[in-house]
């Protein structure tokens, strides 16, 4: 690296470039040894001691203990149905929204656009939601964790964005070749969107698998609990099942490693998209 | 509209003028309509507030605006929807009618005749619980507000002023600038009457519908439930208490008041350090000319942001453990060991009051920071080569160059990242309730957590007084978010919401 700065710029090596090659390193490990150690521990046997970064005695049983344990398994299938449904359910919302926020000439469309807005400036805040949720009898059923969750009116208005990119000769050439509003919304809109699309039903992926809080205040019912809340009470409250003879230490490490291994694996191949809602949604001229 | 380069009257929601091709800016004139909404709205809380009262004595429910006869509120209700209505439809000249509707049938009503005051509750005939009522002067009222029945007028004079100066002001604008668009600049739908537009985007109503029905359900109805702020509400049955709660929280709860200092405190610190985190490991990261590098570093720096907070707690708690698993205590121990020190005591970080708040800095700066380059990233990725290749010219070495051209240039982007950010101060919840626990209660307390727990946490739900608190926090929120927004507009000129 150093060798290139030297040819462009003719002058004698620098030490800024490898100093900063350096820190960035050490930000890296940062970042990595955290979880590193934690990996290493899922893997170890004797869930080992502070300083190794390796396991000790190599096992997977702490990964066989939550593939195979009912009450380890159970909440991970309930994170992915929850994931899999909302993200459907808040996508479509979020499509459906923000395609009827660009028609801008719509009679009632500024209304609709500051109905949405409005509830970015203001919220009714924890306890009227939850009496909501018991009014609608949604306690204790997966709904009162997808529906709030899926109506995102931040995705919404990023959908909208996007969508605001799409050049407006194209819904002109379209509607006087006689297209209907359906028709182009179909035909053009989405088949133009689907950047867009992946990147906002990311997004709606990563809430509904880290969601948390909404199990927490709504759901009071052990087998409907999620993979985090089962993460929680394992690492943090030392709630563990029986687990044969598998250091419990282990388990919760298997257990964490397993909460993030969906998005590990998709991450490095997917993260333009993830990068690209960030910006569209702060930086749109 | 008119473009600033040759003055063109310009189609509405253009982005470029259609005849010089200027870009046209859309900082338009602000529209002042959001606070003649604003009010009307205020106004028709405080016109709602008589229903928490929850009495089968229906007249006694308008007592607050001292209406006997219900048609009033009816009539001062349908003026407020009628006032917001209009300045949505843009026909302010209309809604400032109505505001003075609703504002003469209020004070009509206020004067008419004596003020009723909530007296507690009474045991009736049969066993039924009736609400009773004392007769009270206007200047008993002004005095009196915290016994309850003053609240709703409070509520609706507020509302109604406000009202009235958006309407106003929203006027004056009006007959300042008559706007004339040039008809061949507007689409051919603008001829067509309204109902033939509604007919011709009836899908879209359709289409609308899905995320019409989501919102009213979980974000408007949760609102109407504010009500219960004034009421007392222990599981069921709410009645009317006025406010109460707030003189509670004001004077006597310093939970409440710890709370919300916590709040202030972790999020404000927070958002300073992982912006500036961000800021610096931005500008670093900018100087690194290897591509295969950064794109490396960019992927391992952005990581953690989709490890929720539960496996952040987790991995840090794991990590952090006092005991010798611990990885942070261990090494800690070892360096001390060589230094002679005492290696056998590890440290609670997560479960001392002293080590909490750094504790949940460092983890905070650890997962978000990295996510937080992204926009100054882009930005820097914006700045001209040919800026550096002059300052190069001039002599200027590395850190002129950042200090002089890349800096200026973050400005922006940083201004706006904290108002993005400031924004959403007291939203702080999830990341404060995985990491905290019954030994950090004082320092880690924050108010969304003093809700949870005041109202899940076991013992008897005192919905009333959880929501009073919630509003609270959501007004204080919606202010901060207002702010925000118009700082943005000024910075950006494009507002956050």
């Amino acid at each position: 690296m150093s060798e290139i700065v030297v040819k462009k710029k003719k002058k004698k090596v620098k030490v800024f470039p490898i100093v900063n090659a350096i820190v960035f390193i050490l930000i890296s490990l940062i970042i990595l040894v955290p979880m590193w150690k934690v990996i290493v521990d899922s893997f170890d046997a004797r869930a080992g001691y502070g300083m190794l970064f390796w396991p000790q005695v190599f096992s997977i049983n702490g990964y066989k203990e939550v593939v195979t344990n009912a009450v380890l398994y159970k909440p991970f299938l309930i994170s992915v149905f929850v994931t899999a449904v909302g993200s459907l359910l808040g996508l479509t919302l979020a499509t459906l929204g923000a395609y009827v926020l660009i028609q801008y000439e719509m009679p009632g469309r500024n209304f609709f656009a500051n109905m949405l807005l409005f509830t970015m400036i203001f919220n009714g805040g924890m306890i009227p939601t939850y009496l909501v949720m018991k009014n609608l009898h949604l306690l204790n059923t997966l709904g009162a964790v997808i529906f709030p969750l899926a109506i995102n009116v931040y995705n919404l208005v990023l959908m909208r964005n996007f969508f605001e990119g799409i050049p407006g000769s194209l819904f002109e050439a379209a509607q006087i070749d006689g297209c209907s509003p359906m028709g182009i919304f179909f035909k053009i809109v989405l088949p133009l969107s689907k950047a867009a699309i992946a990147s906002i039903g990311l997004m709606f992926m990563v809430t509904f698998w880290n969601d948390y809080t909404n199990f927490k205040i709504y759901i009071n019912d052990n087998s409907l609990f999620n993979f985090q809340i089962k993460l929680r009470s394992l690492v943090m409250d030392n709630d563990m099942p029986d687990v044969g003879g598998v250091d419990p230490n282990t388990v919760k490490n298997a257990a964490t490693i397993v909460a993030i291994l969906p998005f590990m694996i998709m991450y490095p191949f997917l993260q333009d998209y993830f990068v690209q809602g960030v910006n569209v949604g702060a930086v749109k001229e | 509209m008119q473009c600033k380069s040759c003055n063109t009257e310009l189609p509405k929601h253009a982005k470029v003028c259609p005849k010089c091709g200027a870009k046209v800016s859309d900082k338009g004139p602000q529209n002042l309509k959001v606070i003649a909404i604003a009010g009307a709205v205020i106004a028709f809380i405080g016109g709602l507030l008589p229903f928490v009262q929850n009495t089968g004595d229906v007249e006694k429910a308008y007592s607050f605006m001292n209406i006997q006869m219900p048609v009033f509120w009816y009539l001062y209700m349908i003026a407020l929807v009628a006032t917001i209505l209009l300045c949505v439809a843009k026909k302010e000249k209309l809604s400032i009618i109505t505001t003075a509707i609703a504002g003469v049938i209020f004070a009509v009503a206020f004067f008419v005749s004596p003020f009723a005051e909530y007296a507690g509750r009474q045991q009736g005939k049969g066993g039924t619980v009736i609400n009773k009522y004392n007769n009270v002067m206007l200047s008993d009222l002004l005095s009196n507000g915290e016994n309850g029945i003053g609240m709703g007028t409070f509520v609706v004079i507020i509302g109604l002023i406000v009202a009235i100066i958006g309407v106003f002001f929203d006027l004056l604008k009006y007959f300042k600038k008559e706007i004339n668009v040039d008809a061949k600049y507007m689409t051919n739908s603008i001829n067509k009457s309204v109902w033939s537009m509604v007919y011709y985007y009836r899908w879209f109503y359709v289409m609308f519908l899905p995320a019409l029905i989501f919102v009213l359900l979980f974000n408007y109805w949760p609102m109407l439930g504010l009500r219960y702020a004034f009421t007392s509400y222990k599981i069921t049955n709410p009645y009317y208490i006025g406010i109460t709660h707030f003189h509670e929280m004001a004077t006597a709860d310093i939970y409440f008041w710890t709370a919300f200092k916590n709040t202030l405190y972790l999020s404000i610190i927070k958002l300073i350090l992982n912006t500036g985190a961000a800021v610096i490991i931005s500008l670093l990261l900018h100087e690194i000319s290897n591509i295969i590098f950064k794109k490396t570093v960019q992927t391992i720096i952005y990581l953690p942001h989709f490890m929720s907070w539960v496996v952040t707690a987790s991995l840090f708690r794991l990590i952090l453990a006092p005991s010798s698993s611990g990885m942070v205590n261990t090494f800690l121990a070892e360096v001390l060991g060589m230094f002679g020190g005492n290696p056998s005591n590890g440290i609670f970080f997560l479960g001392d009051p002293r080590y909490w708040v750094g504790s949940y800095f460092v983890i905070n700066v650890w997962k978000d920071t990295g996510w937080g380059t992204i926009l100054f990233l882009a930005t820097l990725s914006g700045i001209s080569p040919e800026l550096y290749e002059a300052a190069e010219i001039d002599g200027a070495n590395r850190f002129n160059k950042m200090r002089y051209i890349t800096l200026p240039a973050l400005t922006n982007t940083i201004i706006t990242v904290f108002i993005l950010n400031l924004a959403k101060v007291m939203n702080l919840f999830e990341s404060v309730f995985v990491l905290m626990n019954d030994a950090v209660y004082d320092v880690s307390n924050v108010l969304q957590t003093f809700v949870y727990y005041k109202t899940f946490g076991g013992g008897r739900p005192d919905y009333g007084y959880t929501t009073a608190v919630g509003l609270f926090r959501s007004v204080v929120s919606g202010v901060l978010v207002i702010i925000c927004n118009y700082a943005s507009k000024k910075v950006r000129g494009r507002g956050i919401v």
